[in-house]
């Protein structure tokens, strides 16, 4: 039984002048999964997003959401079709308030402007910012702030979440609770592509691992085959791989 | 969209008060009104574009100057209507010759940001003055005339007021519309953080360019409605830089972004120059510029933000204490 | 508005006088119109540096350099007045005199928005504009003004090309200039700090460098050269207060085609929009040489941002 995925990506290459940032990538994402896509510093994972997102443009290769292509197709025509990102340096809009920030996002995103203050509320209880929902940007810590992110991009209606290291520079208690936001988001049935460095926190969390280096991918399985798997420990710890 | 209602009662009492107003004023203060109607719209319209998503024009007296010239062009060709059909006639052209040149240039003016817009506009301003004055065709030079329009025996003055107003207040009521919708969400979005905007779906170029587009045909009506009005144009009378800067100078001084800021700087602004250096002509450049440098200075998110910042370090205060 | 001056005053005439053969005249015609927009090439190159260098080290875009222009040509017609002296010959009192108004000017007022946005640095020049423009009506009239040099004799006519003088020296001048700013930057310890700043502004302070000294004293440095360049487009073209506006929108205009801070890209974009622009006027019409500009730039501003020379403090963005 081979259910159609929600995202594939295929044969995906950029290459920044010298560099190759990703190169010759495929994988796909299950819906209703939570898929974390790793790797060392550099790895490509930032570009990754940024190719899907339609913020940049691929030097080859296809990106396909609903199996339908989205290559090429602007940043907000990508996101009006469900795909939405939090960013890890969080972006909130600063002269707004928190509740205005998401509202901006329920107007636009899949759904349009329909159901907007039952989105918000919705997207507020499930990050647990309702008690914040008045005040300025300002006025947020670093982990409310990435709540915030959360909350906005969940607000679109999306099918399915770009978490860009949702859980950097959070305290424990601020991951536990990013965590849990995260399974929430995808129990209420929205893939969820996270981009994380708290290791911990992924094989917690996740349905299927990506490894990246490089730009190469070098490994996709399960958490536990992920934890396993010698070229992946070869990539973390630094030393010769043992495949070459 | 629940919208709220107050500004929209503050919009229609003005209105009525304003609109009565001539009965009992002295003819100095009508002109006066008509100054902060015509600069007031105007600043209304700027902050469209320049306070909800945030592109500043530099440039706005071209579309006065697009307004104008498009309807003057227009009247040898309307001499078989009646007076006030024609000015209608020239009203909706101006309107949509503003329209149609702004929605050409969206595309390229609205990628650049920040100063290479303003610049943009400011270029885009000169082009316009310098071709209406050097092209033979649009009689910059030369100039163009008006016909009388004026209906029944009114007072020319008192009916310019009337015309001024009601495009004021559609102006406002747009803008009020506007800052209450999706749309104006959007363009919110689009000010505070563009990239961010088109990543949450915000159509951003689309609705840029609405914005410009519906800012540049307002513009336009109130330079139709400015050419009728002084009867002759050239082109260095309908295309003036300080119009465009004063506007948002107007709006700065209100608080840029704000619905009634726009107005509230026209007031402060038209009726401080008008009554107390009213005698000295040779000063208002000067003065402008000084207002501008002491506004920068001390004050540079306006009346209505120096109000906001100050509401907003109470509540943080607060925060804190609890 | 944009000055149509140059076309008034035989500046682009040229070519035989018989007219017996038309190919060779159309030749001289076109050499001739090169020959010219080189000479007001040279010209807007000098004036734009400034405004280049300004916006490369404090990323203010000083809406008030056409006054800084100005005031060059008009303490200039007041000094040579004064002192019955050329008026070429005060280029140093005047260079020396926009120096000391550049660096209060900026250490005094400009910098107190310079941290704030970028709108507000603009608004801010832009009303001292205003000001300043008001204060040259008060001091001079509205008219228009010019510096006549006293040595201003008959043109040199080469091969049926006419060259007057008074061009040449102010194009050499303006080379001369472009070339000591050049030497300044390049092997001066004021040089080195000013591009070391414009760099990395931080990195700057904390090497100890006193970061409000070297914007103002970069601000003097510009002013002291569109006072220079005020003097020559005095020599050449007549001036009145109102102008002030075109000379900003010409420096915005080269430092947008040839690239930010550097007068290497000043010289690339004067000499580009002194070309476009005599070519327009001679071969298109009088009334398109600002369209043809400004369509170019905004071309360029969406194919190359950084100009064509780039960004000579690249490491800054």
């Amino acid at each position: 039984m081979t259910e159609a995925p929600i995202l594939r990506v295929d044969a995906l290459t950029r290459r920044f002048r010298g560099l190759v940032a990703i190169n010759d990538l495929s994988f796909s994402v299950r819906a209703g999964s939570i898929t974390s896509v790793i790797g060392p510093n550099g790895a490509g994972k930032s570009t990754l997003f940024n190719l899907i997102t339609g913020y940049l443009r691929p030097s080859a290769g296809d990106v396909f959401f609903h199996e339908k292509r989205i290559t090429g197709m602007s940043t907000d025509r990508i996101a009006a079709g469900g795909v939405a990102r939090a960013f890890q340096i969080a972006r909130p809009f600063r002269d707004l308030t928190v509740e205005e920030n998401i509202r901006i996002g329920a107007l636009f995103g899949k759904h349009g402007p329909r159901d907007v203050p039952a989105t918000v509320s919705r997207a507020l209880r499930l990050t647990g910012l309702q008690a914040l929902q008045d005040e300025h940007t300002s006025a947020l810590t670093v982990g409310q702030l990435r709540q915030l992110e959360v909350a906005r991009a969940v607000a679109t209606r999306a099918d399915m979440l770009l978490a860009d290291e949702p859980c950097a520079g959070l305290n424990p208690a601020e991951t536990a609770h990013m965590i849990d936001v995260l399974r929430q988001v995808r129990d209420g049935g929205v893939t969820v592509l996270l981009v994380e460095h708290d290791m911990p926190a992924v094989m917690r969390v996740s349905d299927r691992i990506v490894v990246l280096d490089a730009g190469n991918k070098i490994a996709e399985g399960s958490p536990d085959e992920i934890a396993t798997n010698p070229r992946v420990i070869a990539a973390y710890l630094g030393t010769p791989d043992p495949m070459t | 969209m629940k919208r709220p209602v107050v500004p929209l009662l503050v919009i229609v009492a003005g209105t009525v008060l304003a609109g009565l107003a001539p009965l009992v004023m002295p003819p100095f203060s009508v002109r006066l009104g008509q100054l902060v109607l015509f600069y007031g719209g105007l600043a209304v319209a700027w902050n469209i574009l320049g306070g909800f998503a945030g592109y500043r024009s530099f440039g706005n007296t071209a579309f006065i100057g697009i307004g104008a010239f498009t309807a003057g062009l227009l009247q040898p060709y309307l001499q078989g209507l009646q007076p006030l059909a024609g000015f209608v006639a020239g009203l909706v052209a101006g309107i949509s010759a503003c329209m149609v040149v702004s929605g050409l240039l969206a595309y390229p003016i609205l990628r650049l940001r920040g100063a290479f817009f303003a610049i943009a506009t400011l270029g885009v301003a000169h082009v316009c003055a310098e071709l209406t004055n050097n092209i033979d065709a649009f009689q910059g030079a030369m100039g163009l005339t008006f016909p009388e329009i004026v209906p029944f025996d009114w007072e020319p003055r008192i009916f310019f007021y009337e015309l001024y107003l009601a495009a004021a207040v559609i102006t406002l009521l747009i803008a009020w519309f506007i800052k209450n919708s999706r749309f104006g969400y959007g363009l919110l979005a689009i000010r505070e953080d563009e990239d961010t905007a088109r990543m949450l779906g915000v159509p951003t170029e689309r609705f840029k360019a609405l914005a410009l587009v519906i800012s540049a045909g307002l513009t336009g009506g109130f330079g139709v409605i400015f050419a009728n009005s002084l009867g002759y144009i050239t082109t260095n009378s309908v295309y003036r830089d300080d119009t465009s800067l004063n506007l948002i100078v107007y709006c700065l001084l209100g608080g840029v972004g704000t619905l009634f800021g726009p107005v509230i700087g026209t007031i402060l602004l038209v009726l401080l120059i008008q009554l107390v250096l009213g005698n000295l002509l040779d000063f208002h450049l000067f003065a402008t510029g000084l207002l501008l440098v002491v506004l920068v200075l001390v004050a540079p998110d306006g009346v209505l933000g120096v109000i906001r910042k100050w509401r907003l370090k109470r509540r943080l205060a607060a925060l804190e204490q609890a | 508005m944009f000055s149509a001056a140059f076309d008034a005053d035989g500046f682009t005439e040229g070519g035989p006088a018989d007219g017996s053969d038309r190919a060779a005249g159309r030749m001289n015609l076109l050499l001739q119109t090169l020959l010219d927009g080189l000479v007001l090439g040279g010209i807007y190159a000098l004036s734009a540096v400034g405004f280049s260098l300004i916006f490369g080290v404090l990323h203010v875009l000083n809406l008030s350099h056409g006054i800084l222009v100005l005031a060059g040509a008009y303490l200039a017609f007041a000094l040579s007045k004064a002192l019955h002296i050329d008026p070429l010959l005060t280029t140093p009192m005047v260079m020396a005199a926009l120096f000391a108004i550049g660096y209060c000017f900026q250490r005094y007022l400009i910098q107190y928005a310079v941290d704030r946005s970028q709108l507000g640095s603009m608004l801010l020049t832009f009303g001292v504009a205003l000001m300043m423009e008001n204060a040259l009506v008060w001091g001079f009239s509205p008219d228009m003004h010019s510096l006549t040099p006293s040595w201003a004799f008959s043109p040199l006519r080469l091969h049926g090309l006419t060259l007057d003088p008074v061009r040449l020296v102010a194009l050499l001048t303006s080379l001369v200039l472009l070339g000591v700013l050049t030497i300044v930057l390049q092997r001066t310890s004021l040089g080195r700090i000013i591009r070391a700043t414009a760099q990395q502004t931080l990195a700057a302070r904390l090497c100890g460098v006193d970061v409000q000294n070297v914007f103002a004293l970069t601000f003097a440095v510009s002013a002291a050269f569109a006072g220079a360049s005020g003097i020559i487009i005095g020599m050449v073209l007549p001036f009145s207060p109102s102008d002030e506006g075109l000379w900003t929108l010409n420096a915005f205009v080269v430092v947008t085609l040839g690239g930010v801070g550097s007068p290497g890209g000043a010289l690339l974009g004067g000499l580009l929009l002194g070309l476009v622009y005599t070519l327009t006027a001679q071969y298109i019409g009088p009334a398109f040489p600002n369209a043809t500009m400004f369509l170019i730039l905004v071309v360029m501003l969406m194919v190359r941002p950084n100009g064509l020379l780039g960004n000579a403090f690249a490491g800054s963005r």
